[in-house]
């Protein structure tokens, strides 16, 4: 019997367990969608897969045979391909359309030093006819587009001849008509026989493409049906299950003081605009998936991509072309890489948080040092970082207290408007709780807080108000009472805009 | 049980001792070198000698420190050996050439000096050039343009110039001062020298824009994010380091009393392992001017050790690199 079957896989890492006994079988042309929530263990399964690591347990059949994969060469030997979600780190992009096609040729003959580049070139106009791509193979690949590498990508997994195919958030950087076209190529590998494994958030474009799905919950599978079986909402019931309690949250009174607006705010990359109003003391959540133009809408507001709009900030106009400007309207912006853009690692945690502080703790130029180390102390202490010694190098923090210092350094500055980029990235359950109360005493001191995440519980638990936002728009709003998990799931996977209509 | 804990304490130990490696090992390397020399040579401890070690690497640490700022923002600068030739042979030219006097003579290598640290910065800060390619091309016009300027001969007193007849000027008591002189029986390059480190030490350890120079360093974007105008610092750095150099060339000048083309060139390679070498001493692992001064000196002792041991001057080089190596290597197991 031709079909892939993953029998109960099992991982874990440090202690804690990712899979569980996972049972998952793909059949050979069918589309195979894989859907759970952020940590459900689906691409620790789909690693395992293509041999990234070991599972700690079960086994892996493909066409009938057993096979144990150590390196990723071992899975694409037995017919596995992936094409990655970020295409650009599969690829070589100083290299040629064709020479990316065959690298895995190159890197695996090992009779010949030579190669038939005749024959090569020829296979690889072969198969790029193949996934519908018309283009130059001479072509160098940074010179292609965003689509274009994701079908380079396709045909290079197809050249090692790979019979099952996990697309991993495929449409993710694809316009309407170039997902339309994908799906095309997509049904024409199936009738050849190829499998795929379709991993995606955008729910409506599982129930056009895929056959058959298997659900996974906390490294579990809790669902596994024909497509024509399951409703999205269903879906969505699925991957969230019934179970979790959300957090009480307090009831707040806002007053209807505007502290913060944004008028026609540019986003470069998806050139479209945004506006954006927040009230003195309320906490705004924007709601979207990885790619949904979270991140492009911080950098615009904070003057980090060239961008045009109206900032108000406390009635007052401003136009904003860099961070300093930014700074200076009273903008304080937490980066989603607190390591890459929130710290200087190798400094003492004194040195972090008063960065912003210098010149009042300045006379001349000169550093007053105990004032400096007084100030640290009073903000180690509002943060209860851990552990409170001014003079610990940041590097030697756990990320929860590392996060707690990149907050720190815009605390007693004048800042009105606070921008927190996925705030909550990699830290733990008890310093969020910490990160979370720190940001209701930053509302309850009257600021205006705009909270991007695509960890939608979160803001379920913090946020006044929530904004839905789908490829760079912001497409439906929340009050706090009227939002749930479902309909920001539901919003945020383009459920309205693609393929189907909003269930009443 | 009781085995364990001596082996745990062996262990503890052990790291201390490696640590102690790390931290002083730059310090130790000098003593050792020291105390080597002073059995091995019988005229190296002596006043006169350390005086003249002083005086040798008053100019490197001029140099050094121009380099260790450009370190500091993360920055890296090769032009600064051409820019010591060619502040060395424009205060010859003022002096010789067009018989000015001291300010002039002194004004001019220094404009030209901030002129190249701005050239330098146009170069990496705005056209976003690599900036070890950027001073490489840079090195190579600026030392291009003082051979041109001199057509390759050195300026010296009663030089017969090409038009006929001889130079009008010459090198004036109170230029030749500032690399020749003493005061209380101390060179004055070598004050200088203790001053500009001094003064440049305090500036990077108590003042705000020195914690900001480290800041750019340590981290551009964060920097950047946090408001901080990160090119407007790196421009400072270079312009800094250029001028460093440009003072270096002045005292290069004075001390050997001619403009001899391209006598800068050798001094790029000893700035940069003093400044390496610097980051390494006291296990700071940043660039830091004190750090850099030691450099320098372990640098300069054993050059004049080896010299004294005969050693021929081509080999020391070989010795220099093996040197900078090590430093570097003890700086990088420093920051893992």
């Amino acid at each position: 019997m031709n079909e892939l079957q993953m029998l109960n896989i099992s991982k874990s890492f440090d202690e804690v367990t990712v899979l569980n006994g996972v049972n998952f079988h793909v059949k050979q042309g069918e589309v195979h969608a894989l859907l759970g929530m952020n940590g459900a263990g689906k691409s620790t399964l789909m690693k395992i897969l293509a041999g990234d690591f070991p599972p700690d347990g079960g086994t892996i059949m493909i066409d009938g045979k057993q096979y144990t994969f150590s390196f990723p060469l071992d899975a694409k030997k037995a017919g596995i391909g992936l094409v990655a979600q970020e295409v650009d780190t599969a690829l070589f992009p100083a290299l040629s359309v064709c020479e990316n096609i065959i690298a895995n040729e190159i890197v695996e003959t090992k009779t010949s030093p030579f190669l038939s580049w005749n024959k090569q070139k020829q296979r690889a106009k072969e198969l790029l006819r193949q996934v519908g791509l018309e283009i130059n193979i001479n072509k160098l690949v940074h010179e292609c587009s965003l689509h274009e590498k994701q079908l380079i990508l396709l045909a290079k997994v197809l050249f090692s001849s790979a019979k099952y195919i996990i697309l991993d958030e495929p449409t993710a950087p694809l316009s309407t008509a170039e997902t339309k076209r994908l799906f095309q190529i997509i049904h024409q590998l199936k009738a050849k026989g190829v499998s795929f494994i379709y991993i995606s958030h955008k729910l409506g474009e599982i129930k056009e493409i895929c056959d058959r799905v298997t659900i996974l919950r906390d490294g579990k599978v809790v669902h596994r049906s024909p497509i024509s079986d399951i409703t999205i909402d269903e879906m969505i019931e699925h991957m969230l299950g019934r179970t979790y309690q959300s957090a009480k949250k307090e009831k707040r009174t806002l007053g209807e003081t505007i502290a913060f607006e944004v008028k026609n705010l540019l986003i470069p990359k998806t050139k479209t605009t945004v506006n954006l109003q927040i009230r003195k003391g309320e906490i705004v959540g924007i709601a979207g998936l990885v790619g949904a133009g979270k991140t492009e809408l911080a950098h615009s507001l904070f003057g980090l991509e060239k961008t045009s709009g109206q900032w108000w900030i406390n009635g007052k106009e401003y136009t904003i072309s860099s961070p300093i400007e930014a700074i200076e309207a009273g903008i304080a912006y937490i980066p989603e890489e607190r390591r890459k853009q929130g710290l200087f690692m190798n400094e003492s945690v004194e040195k972090n948080l008063t960065v912003r502080l210098l010149s009042s703790l300045t006379n001349f130029q000169w550093i007053h040092r105990q004032k400096e180390e007084k100030l640290a102390l009073s903000l180690i202490e509002s943060l209860k970082v851990r552990p409170s010694l001014p003079k610990i190098t940041v590097k030697h923090l756990s990320g929860g207290n590392q996060q707690k210092v990149v907050i720190g350094k815009w605390f007693s500055t004048n800042s009105e408007v606070f921008i927190f980029d996925e705030p909550t990235k990699g830290i733990d359950v008890n310093a969020k709780a910490e990160i979370f109360s720190i940001i209701q005493s930053l509302a309850k001191q009257g600021k205006a807080i705009l909270y991007l995440t695509n960890e939608f519980q979160e803001l379920l638990d913090i946020a006044d108000t929530i904004h839905v936002m789908v490829d760079g728009e912001l497409v439906k709003t929340f009050s706090a009472e009227e939002a749930t998990h479902e309909k920001l799931v539901y919003y945020s996977s383009g459920g309205e805009t693609l393929w189907h209509k909003l269930p009443s | 049980m009781a085995q364990t804990a001596v082996i745990k304490k062996e262990k503890k130990q052990k790291i201390s001792l490696l640590q102690i490696l790390y931290k002083h090992g730059t310090l130790l390397a000098i003593l050792a070198v020291i105390t080597y020399f002073s059995i091995t040579i019988e005229q190296f401890f002596t006043y006169e000698n350390f005086s003249d070690i002083l005086r040798s690497i008053s100019i490197v640490t001029l140099v050094a420190i121009g380099i260790t700022f450009s370190l500091i923002v993360d920055g890296f600068d090769l032009s600064v050996g051409s820019t010591v030739s060619l502040s060395t042979i424009a205060s010859a030219a003022a002096l010789v050439l067009y018989r000015q006097e001291i300010l002039v003579t002194l004004l001019v290598p220094i404009l030209l000096g901030i002129a190249v640290g701005l050239l330098n910065s146009l170069l990496i800060v705005k056209l976003k050039l690599p900036d070890l390619l950027a001073t490489l091309a840079m090195m190579y016009i600026i030392n291009g343009i003082q051979l041109t300027y001199t057509k390759g001969f050195s300026i010296y007193n009663d030089m017969p110039l090409p038009e006929g007849g001889i130079a009008p000027g010459k090198f004036i008591p109170s230029f030749l001062f500032i690399g020749q002189g003493e005061w209380l029986g101390v060179p004055f390059s070598v004050l200088l020298m203790l001053f500009l480190v001094f003064v440049s030490h305090i500036f990077l350890t108590y003042t705000k824009p020195g914690r900001l120079f480290y800041m750019t360093g340590e981290n551009r974007e964060a920097a950047r994010l946090s408001g901080i105008p990160v090119n407007r610092y790196r421009t400072y750095a270079y312009v800094i380091s250029s001028l460093f150099a440009a003072i270096a060339g002045i005292v290069l000048a004075s001390r050997i009393g001619t403009g001899q083309v391209s006598a800068g060139a050798p001094l790029l390679m000893d700035g940069v392992a003093a400044a390496f070498i610097g980051v390494s001493v006291f296990g700071i692992g940043k660039p830091n001017v004190i750090g850099t001064l030691f450099g320098s000196i372990l640098i300069g002792v054993l050059l004049n050790g080896l010299t004294m041991m005969n050693v021929p001057y081509y080999a020391q080089d070989i010795i220099k690199g093996g040197i900078l190596i090590g430093a570097l290597a003890l700086s990088h197991i420093q920051k893992k």
